[in-house]
């Protein structure tokens, strides 16, 4: 039975195991540097400055881009939340606030979301929801938590331009029922997006208070598109 | 011999083009150019705001894509040409958020930049957000709230990339001094803020 035992991990014997084990592995970071080039040497030798830099401004791109389409179709991926980048939201926050402009708000007597206020009602707001989220307990990151609630707005910028459109036409009952649905449908598929990846790094139970802040955010920027006149 | 002569010729002429480009007094033009160029427009722009355009909205969003050019450009390239840091942010498998510092030793590559260049690069690092931080109490005080949120994202996009080079150059001195004052207390709390972010 001994000898048995001893035939069969007759070959450990020989393993070593030795103090140092080298580490080895590639983390690959599509953020505009990689950290596996140190071994290459590959972006700090280059010939001209145009060549890399065009690669890296083509990576950042292609990034943005992806995200976009990973909130059309929110399903839990691990793009939005492992290769954040803050861009997206910065042009989505640009966007809306562009789009809210040109209405009644535009002189100052007027109530109305002015620009500077949809810039601070949206990183502000991503903010404090942020915080909420990492005071109840979240795994999520600071910045994975912006990127993810500021890609989650495409739905309502997409909703302030079909809004725009409508209003061209006129602003009666029939465009004003028009824009309550589109906005109702942006708005829930804004919040269903953002809780698709927020919610899951919370204990259960706690998932609801993670979820109505959102809901107040996403349900404060629809009310401005939703409420929003053109001048006449 | 004549062959001994010759490859000597090749080496000095080879020599000589390192020795040109290590003295130059400017190794990356284009670099330092832009690392200035973005930063300073938008400071312009900001004081001459009201000639520009009468819009406030304009105005934002033009000192915002100049500062978001500028914090592009310095985080990703000028960083790594003039000085040799950089910095980023992975996560890792876990979904735990990781923050990498790196400082490139000096001797592993002569395409470092030069003195000069490095006086630019921090210069133009530390002088702009001060000047934004000017701004911000000459709005405060005037009480110009709507220029102060431009202030704000300006300052929080300018002090991003001066943190994150501070946090690289302790990273890199450590090395040499051990325990100097910033290198350690820097990285025994290595995580002060981006332990919360």
């Amino acid at each position: 039975m001994a000898d048995e035992a001893n035939r069969q991990f007759a070959g450990l014997s020989d393993v070593s195991i030795s103090e140092d084990i080298p580490v080895e592995g590639d983390i690959s970071v599509p953020m505009g540097s990689s950290s596996s080039n140190r071994q290459r040497g590959g972006e700090d030798e280059f010939s001209t400055l145009d060549e890399p830099v065009k690669e890296t401004i083509l990576r950042d791109l292609r990034a943005v881009g992806s995200k976009f389409i990973h909130v059309l179709y929110p399903k839990r991926s691990s793009v939005l939340l492992r290769d954040w980048d803050l861009w997206g939201p910065l042009l989505l926050c640009v966007t809306l606030a562009l789009l809210l402009q040109g209405g009644a708000a535009d002189s100052e007597d007027q109530g109305g979301p002015q620009f500077a206020e949809v810039f601070v009602i949206v990183w502000f707001g991503s903010i404090i929801i942020t915080l909420n989220s990492k005071l109840l307990g979240g795994t999520i990151s600071f910045f994975q938590s912006l990127c993810v609630l500021g890609y989650c707005i495409m739905p309502l910028t997409a909703a302030m331009a079909v809004c725009r459109i409508v209003l061209v036409g006129g602003s009666g009952t029939v465009s004003f029922t028009v824009r309550l649905v589109v906005v109702t449908a942006s708005f829930g598929w804004s919040t269903f997006a953002s809780t698709a990846f927020l919610a899951d790094n919370q204990p259960a139970g706690r998932k609801s208070l993670v979820v109505y802040p959102v809901f107040l955010f996403y349900f404060v920027i629809g009310w401005m598109v939703l409420t929003f006149s053109p001048s006449q | 011999m004549a062959d001994d002569t010759e490859d000597v010729e090749l080496d000095f002429a080879a020599d000589e083009q390192e020795r040109a480009r290590r003295s130059a007094v400017i190794r990356h033009p284009l670099a330092s150019f832009f690392h200035l160029f973005f930063r300073v427009v938008a400071i312009v722009a900001y004081l001459l705001s009201d000639w520009i355009s009468e819009n406030f909205a304009s105005c934002f969003v033009l000192i915002i894509t100049l500062l978001s050019f500028d914090f592009w450009s310095v985080k990703n390239v000028t960083g790594r040409l003039l000085v040799g840091l950089r910095w980023w942010n992975q996560i890792d498998d876990d979904g735990k958020s990781l923050w990498v510092f790196e400082a490139k030793k000096a001797s592993h590559d002569n395409n470092i930049g030069t003195e000069a260049e490095a006086r630019i690069f921090w210069l133009g690092l530390i002088i702009c957000p001060l000047i934004w931080i000017c701004f911000f109490f000459t709005s405060l005080f005037s009480l110009k709230i709507k220029w102060l949120s431009l202030v704000v994202a300006s300052i929080s996009l300018q002090v991003a990339n001066l943190y994150g080079y501070l946090r690289c150059k302790a990273v890199g001195e450590d090395g040499q001094h051990a325990d100097s004052f910033t290198g350690q207390h820097l990285l025994q709390r290595p995580d002060i803020i981006f332990g919360i972010l």
